[in-house]
């Protein structure tokens, strides 16, 4: 098939498309992060934006949103009226709604306030009505299927629950200007399975009422459940626009990678885990949702923990390494004991964390990427009363070849200067270069690509096979399933299920996270 | 469709990216240069002279020591506001020391602990009891004018005239007073740590987004507390040769806190823009009294130190405000490309735990 446009007939011709996107530029410091991309999407239209790491997504949607001002001859048109270029108002007013890689909620603000901060909140005399305020919220939070107190703080919230408030808030309109086109950038990111099912069903009912969506994600599954059209960017510039039935998974991943891309991963079973003694090991943990969690992993294994959003899924790791509070139960490396709070302390007996929100607890947006990936320990390069710069940007740089992350010459450029996923890469490598002992990960693979997925997988194996004991929190079942050499299942806080061998797949681990009755076991 | 399908395409540089030095990082220089160049045209025979020279090197020594107290502080996202205070306050003990007859050497010892003592506990307001920075310190400079009050009596001590208290900074060196060859000093091991130590590179991560720091094993609260002891030894440093060069006065100390800001917040656009940095923080101190002193040969009125420094605060928060703030209201942008380049970015409102230099210290 020829690299034309063949865009799914228009059913109703008399309704102009939701966007029209003619020749979307972009550059920074001179070089072109977006080159003169098409992109038309009808009302109603759910259409897919695809690409590498750093191949222009968020850019194009920063484009959209008058975040950045767009180069040349770039022209964006929302329901035929012409859209005034770096003009965020311009943008909302025409009924553009976005939802971010970085979601931009209000951590130290309500549920009910997030959702008001755009919409504007209901007044009377200049006062905030407070049942309505309540009533509004409740109403944004059904319509995207999310039941939880509108008085709750976000910052509380798990990154899966703050994605459903986020895409929420975008759909409010509170009665204002009617939403034309719904924008998101890879929502799914860290939501587990059975979230993701809701999120597209809320999707696609926003479809429904004739909102032209556009949407982003490295999950190529959810491109063939939703999407009528995909447009597949590489380097800036757009490979191909395609109507989704008439392409297949692998071919969509070739478009993708640019070559032919052998989707088998470096499976675990490759590497048996070595009968080696337990590393790590918790008892009786509590913490947050976690109940009474006892489990060990041996040097060499991967282990993986699976679970809905509340499951104390996403507060187990945190709680080990000390980046949360620990209530009860103990955690050792070896013989040696874990402090429960105390992040330095884990570090010294060999135990990494890579956290799961990376603009919050990640990464140091305004530093360097040399920085941000020494920080963790700036020992080798203290030498002569000065830190080496040199060999710190030289082992930067290598390390942004090993795990290719672009731009290769960016280890003097700001974090934030970075796409998503290659922020990723870099703290993924930042942990890597300890050598740990006990590698403990969050949502490893959050917006990473698919080829890069893959290498960063390799490296976790390659990690264990020198002795590490990893384990991975993780929303993405088929994660673990090709990951891991042993899933937990957390429910309800507690550990429900150890699966091994066999055990180890998609089906059965989304089994166990949502069987609703379970003995409890001890790994 | 105006793209040509090749690799990617370096952008056309647009001429404005020269007409842009204004507001580039080494803007600083250029106004430097400017002033002198006015004022070196308007009042020749008063300004380009070498007394013009040392007399403004030595009289912003003290502020530029100040300035560099808060520096670190700031660098690690707290305020410390009692710096001024200290000051005065360590002035003070100093002189009467003196006036008991105690040796300068013990003068001297007692003066500065004073001044680490108010930065320990300037530390543990902020640090352990998790008092805001701002209100602790602001705090901390009330209770110390109290207990100025109380070492004094309310009554301006006698200045010391022992001939080796005042060549402690009043000799010369190369025609400059001796205490500018202390700020020297003081500013080259600032810069060293800060720019070329681990400590510097903690520091400045606490301040970029303590959350993360402390998960990369960084002891937020053990660095606070460290930039807030400093702060408080330099300002007690400050103090006493203070004392040394101009004579224990009472209410020296809150005309230095304003200046002191104003320039560190003007250096944080200099050099390296969006980090606090030293000699970013030393430019925009003699800059600033580069223009007030051209400005008092020319008119000689009084207010206009403040006014200079006041405006000069004023304009270095919002400049550096603005280029956070500018991806959204691009009124001001009408070239391609420039703005964008990676020094240049401003943070995006939405990535909120780290921004430019201000916002960081302004949000706690
Ligand atoms: N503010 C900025 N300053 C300089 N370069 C930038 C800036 N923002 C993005 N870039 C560059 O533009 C390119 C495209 O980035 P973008 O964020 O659009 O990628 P992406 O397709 O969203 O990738 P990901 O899947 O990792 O999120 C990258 O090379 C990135 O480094
Ligand atoms: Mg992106």
């Amino acid at each position: 098939m020829p690299d034309q446009t063949q865009e799914r007939p228009r059913e109703r011709a008399a309704v102009p498309p939701a966007l029209a996107g003619r020749s979307l530029s972009k550059g920074f410091a001179g070089v072109l992060a977006l080159d003169a991309v098409d992109l038309t999407i009808e009302a109603g239209e759910v259409h897919a934006l695809l690409g590498e790491n750093g191949s222009g997504k968020s850019t194009l949607i920063k484009l959209l949103s008058g975040y950045h001002r767009a180069e040349g001859s770039t022209e964006v048109h929302v329901g035929g009226a012409s859209m005034t270029l770096g003009s965020p108002r311009s943008s909302h007013a025409l009924g553009c709604r976005f939802v971010h890689q970085d979601l931009g909620l209000v951590d130290a603000a309500t549920i009910a306030d997030n959702l008001c901060l755009g919409a504007g909140f209901p007044l009377r005399w200049g006062t905030i009505r407070a049942r309505e305020l309540r009533r509004r919220a409740r109403g944004d939070l059904a319509r995207v299927g999310v039941e939880l107190d509108p008085a709750r703080l976000v910052g509380e919230l798990t990154p899966a629950m703050k994605t459903g408030i986020a895409v929420a808030r975008a759909l409010a309109s509170h009665g204002g200007d009617p939403v034309k086109l719904l924008v998101l950038d890879e929502p799914t990111a860290t939501l587990p399975d059975d979230e993701v099912n809701d999120l597209l069903g809320i999707v696609e009912r926003v479809a429904a009422s004739g909102v032209g969506v556009l949407y982003v994600t490295h999950r190529i599954d959810e491109v063939f459940r939703i999407a009528d059209n995909v447009t597949v960017l590489r380097d800036g510039r757009k490979v191909t626009t395609r109507p989704t039935a008439s392409l297949d998974r692998r071919e969509l991943i070739n478009l993708l990678v640019g070559s032919e891309f052998d989707e088998t991963q470096a499976a675990s079973e490759a590497l048996a885990p070595s009968a080696a003694d337990a590393l790590l090991h918790v008892e009786t943990l509590d913490a947050g949702p976690v109940r009474a969690a006892s489990f060990e992993v041996a040097a060499g294994e991967v282990v993986g923990i699976a679970g809905i959003t509340g499951s104390g899924r996403e507060t187990i790791l945190g709680a080990l390494f000390g980046a949360n509070p620990r209530e009860a139960g103990t955690v050792l490396v070896g013989e040696q004991p874990v402090p429960a709070a105390r992040p330095a302390a884990a570090m010294e007996v060999g135990v990494a964390y890579l956290p799961p929100d990376r603009p919050k607890l990640g990464a140091l947006m305004e530093l360097s990427a040399r920085e941000n990936l020494s920080l963790a320990d700036l020992r080798p390069f203290w030498r002569r009363m000065r830190l080496q710069r040199r060999a710190e940007a030289s082992e930067t740089r290598a390390w942004f070849d090993r795990l290719s992350i672009r731009p290769l010459d960016g280890s003097e450029r700001r974090l934030a200067t970075f796409s998503g996923g290659n922020q990723q890469k870099l703290l993924f490598a930042k942990w890597l270069r300890r050598r740990p002992r006990v590698f403990l990960l969050d949502e490893p693979t959050q917006g990473v690509d698919i080829a890069a997925k893959r290498e960063l997988h390799r490296q976790l194996l390659l990690a264990a096979a020198d002795g590490a004991a990893v384990v991975v929190s993780s929303s993405d079942i088929d994660e673990l399933a090709v990951l891991c050499h042993r899933v937990l299942v957390l429910r309800d806080g507690r550990i429900v299920a150890n699966l091994t061998g066999d055990r180890v797949s998609v089906d059965r681990i989304a089994r166990e996270c949502l069987n609703a009755s379970g003995k409890v076991i001890a790994a | 469709m105006s793209a040509a399908h090749g690799s990617r395409r370096p952008l056309q540089r647009t001429s404005r990216r020269t007409l842009n030095f204004g507001f580039d990082r080494f803007s600083g220089l250029y106004l430097w240069a400017l002033f002198i160049l006015v004022f070196g045209i308007w009042v020749p025979n008063a300004f380009l002279t070498t007394d013009t020279l040392h007399s403004v090197a030595s009289s912003q020594a003290i502020s530029a020591m100040v300035a560099l107290a808060v520096l670190a502080p700031l660098a690690a996202g707290v305020y410390d506001l009692s710096v001024g205070a200290t000051a005065n306050l360590t002035a003070i003990v100093v002189a009467v020391l003196q006036a008991h007859h105690h040796s300068i050497g013990t003068a001297i010892a007692v003066a500065i602990a004073t001044g680490v003592a108010v930065g320990v506990i300037n530390g543990f307001l902020v640090v352990k009891l998790q008092i805001s920075s701002f209100i602790a310190t602001l705090g901390m400079a009330t209770v110390l004018a109290a207990v100025q009050s109380i070492v004094s009596g309310q009554q301006q001590p006698a200045p010391p005239t022992a001939s080796s208290w005042l060549n402690l900074t009043q000799s010369t060196v190369g025609g400059f007073q001796v205490v500018v060859v202390y700020l020297v000093v003081l500013a080259v091991i600032f810069w060293w740590v800060l720019a070329h130590t681990p400590a510097g590179r903690y520091i400045d991560a606490v301040g970029a987004n303590a959350e993360a720091a402390r998960l990369s094993g960084v002891s937020v609260g053990k660095w606070r507390w460290l930039s807030l002891v400093c702060s408080g030894a330099i300002s007690g440093l400050a103090g006493v040769l203070y004392c040394s060069l101009n004579g224990p006065s009472l209410t020296f100390g809150t005309a230095l806190l304003l200046p002191a800001y104003a320039a560190v917040f003007l250096g944080s656009t200099q050099l390296k823009p969006g980090r606090f940095n030293v000699w970013g923080t030393l430019i925009a101190v003699y800059v600033l009294a580069t223009g007030v002193q051209g400005l008092q040969f020319v008119t000689g009125v009084q207010w206009l130190n403040d006014m200079f420094n006041g405006v000069a605060l004023l304009a270095a928060v919002a400049f550096a405000g603005w280029r956070q703030r500018k991806s959204l209201s691009r009124r001001f942008r009408r070239s391609t490309g420039r703005s964008d380049e990676p020094d240049a970015t401003p943070t995006e409102p939405d990535q909120s735990p780290s921004g430019a230099a201000t916002s960081q210290v302004a949000s706690r």
